[in-house]
């Protein structure tokens, strides 16, 4: 049932999030798949407009295939996606195995790039065949501390409610399952957030 | 016995198309009887519904001059009669519509751009559509454009306009002998679940106050806040949030002080000095091209939607994609809100199809309900 929170947020920002497309790709898309140079302007708008980054960074350690982080923001991203980042190892992405310590790292958390965790969800937003070039689209939405919140209104967040039959009908003849929720979502900073939109690598059409 | 049946009455305004209505539920079956054209005695007086028959079916009662009714029944092959809907997941399309080989788009004006289709497009005045492939060659075309989310007039069954610098330079026009046959555009189904949002300029015209033209409805109210996104190819960066040519964005805003129509509105922006609005990219520069936006950040309370005669507290209108008009939005089916604030516009109940609308302005009554048990 906490899905429906997460798709309801998720729908909210991608309608009230500016966009930045991203460039740095190869495809000839708009927007291109995900180029190194597209994290690195993402961060640099964020930061001029002095957004508070999540996470500050973990320091280089000792260890064999290790590397030090950056303190970062985090990005939303599809799963869809990971095959991308693989694909830029070696230009900036870091994945979250070769991180000098896992103990930060958040269980869907798939990697960085330069000053960008990016945390990967099979409900990320997609839009299918959308780009210039009839790809899909993906929006992947970087954010700092206090770009968005979360209200729970009247105190209660998501309630499971169930009613035996006794409690459900004049006759007891069906139970009630429902879940019922009253939370709003709001972007406290429009400036501190981005949906970073970008394609994939693979799958060109022209 | 009835323990969980909803049902629900209305009256609505014919599109001459698609018409939506938005209800608390999904109705599994509806009503609805045509006071015009009972009293033109020419086409649909009577159509209904019952979820066993198909999404897009209908039942129907037709009537011209005399006493010669009929009537008929329209397939879910055909699919011009009923269906509901739940409009609750953004970014949800129609299927690729190829504007095939009659098809393009013409440079018609400055101000429109001209799609023709080879086959009929099933649009109605007010829908939302982006493009695909405006290619008229390898190097020429409207990939510009592409991507940009446009509201749609439509001119004819194979026609329909968008608004845009349609004399823009760096355009190509898209026609036949080209690679006019890839060149395609998908309905966005539900392009406005909260409101308001991201909206995308395509003329801004400068001035002691500055008029803003989307492509496409904003949902802004007066008191409205909004920020610019004017990325440094469209010119007119100084109206941006930031003053930094390159990354736009940060905090200074501007408040809608009029809204002209659901695509255009005005700011208190003193905009004479500024550097002219231009959309006129090359067509090389599309691969990674940033679009021109205006975004909603906050505003003035301005109280909540006023009475209008019926609801004591109205629920807010939005201009969502089902509506052909540009003055009076669809209300929604929340309780009262302050205007210029986000709401939710998610929504369900049901389409009344083409087949069965009528003409544009025909008053329809209709009933929805939604039954405890369905047995087959």
């Amino acid at each position: 049932m906490r899905q429906a929170e997460d798709l309801i947020l998720r729908d909210y920002i991608v309608s009230a999030a500016s966009q930045i497309m991203a460039g740095g790709g190869s495809n000839a898309d708009n927007p291109t798949n995900l180029g190194i140079s597209d994290f690195s302007l993402v961060a640099t708008t964020l930061d001029t407009n002095n957004a508070y980054k999540f996470m500050s960074g973990i320091e280089g350690m000792d260890r064999f295939g290790t590397g030090p982080v950056r303190s970062a923001y985090f990005m939303l991203s599809s799963t869809e996606l990971q095959s991308d980042f693989d694909g830029l190892v070696g230009q900036g992405f870091l994945s979250q195995w070769n991180y000098p310590t896992n103990a930060s790292a958040l269980p869907s958390e798939y990697g960085s790039v330069f000053n960008t965790r990016i945390l990967t969800s099979s409900e990320a937003p997609v839009a299918r065949g959308a780009s210039a070039n009839g790809n899909d689209v993906y929006y992947n939405t970087v954010l700092g501390k206090q770009a968005i919140t979360h209200i729970n209104q009247d105190g209660f967040s998501m309630n499971l409610i169930y009613r035996d039959p006794y409690y459900s009908g004049m006759l007891a003849q069906n139970a009630t399952l429902a879940v019922k929720f009253a939370q709003s979502q709001a972007l406290t900073q429009d400036t501190a957030i981005r949906n970073l939109l970008c394609t994939r690598i693979a799958n060109l059409t022209i | 016995m009835a323990e969980y049946s909803r049902m629900a009455s209305g009256k609505v305004t014919s599109t001459g198309g698609q018409t939506a209505v938005v209800l608390p539920f999904i109705p599994d079956f509806i009503e609805i009887s045509n006071q015009t054209r009972a009293v033109a005695a020419s086409g649909v007086t009577r159509a209904w519904w019952e979820t066993d028959m198909g999404q897009g079916a209908a039942f129907l009662t037709t009537t011209s001059a005399g006493p010669a009714d009929g009537t008929s029944f329209i397939t879910t092959a055909t699919g011009t009669g009923f269906s509901t809907i739940q409009a609750g997941l953004s970014l949800q399309y129609g299927p690729t519509f190829l504007l095939g080989g009659a098809g393009g788009i013409a440079k018609t004006s400055a101000t429109l751009l001209t799609v023709t289709t080879t086959a009929n497009h099933g649009l109605t005045t007010g829908n939302w559509v982006t493009f695909s492939n405006l290619y008229q060659t390898s190097t020429t075309g409207m990939q510009q454009i592409a991507g940009i989310p446009f509201m749609v007039t439509v001119t004819g069954a194979t026609t329909f306009t968008i608004d845009w610098v349609g004399n823009g330079s760096n355009l190509t026009a898209i026609t036949t002998g080209g690679l006019n046959t890839l060149a395609s555009f998908k309905k966005i189904l539900y392009p406005v679940l909260y409101a308001p949002g991201v909206a995308f300029p395509w003329k801004i015209d400068v001035g002691t106050t500055t008029t803003i033209h989307c492509t496409a409805p904003h949902n802004y109210r007066v008191g409205q806040e909004v920020g610019f996104r004017i990325p440094s190819a469209y010119g007119m960066t100084q109206i941006n949030e930031l003053p930094n040519v390159t990354i736009p964005g940060s905090p200074k805003y501007y408040y809608v002080t009029s809204v002209t129509d659901s695509k255009t509105f005005v700011i208190n922006c003193d905009s004479s000095a500024f550097t002219a609005f231009s959309v006129n990219n090359t067509f090389l520069s599309f691969p990674g091209l940033q679009f021109a936006q205006v975004v909603a950040v906050g505003d003035v309370n301005t109280g909540g939607y006023p009475y209008a005669g019926a609801a004591l507290y109205p629920s807010p209108t939005v201009f969502n994609g089902f509506t052909a008009s540009t003055s009076t939005g669809v209300s929604t089916i929340n309780g009262p809100a302050i205007q210029g604030a986000y709401y939710n516009a998610t929504f369900q109940g049901f389409i009344i199809g083409s087949g069965v609308s009528g003409t544009a302005e025909d008053v329809i009554y209709w009933r929805a309900y939604m039954h405890d048990i369905n047995y087959i």
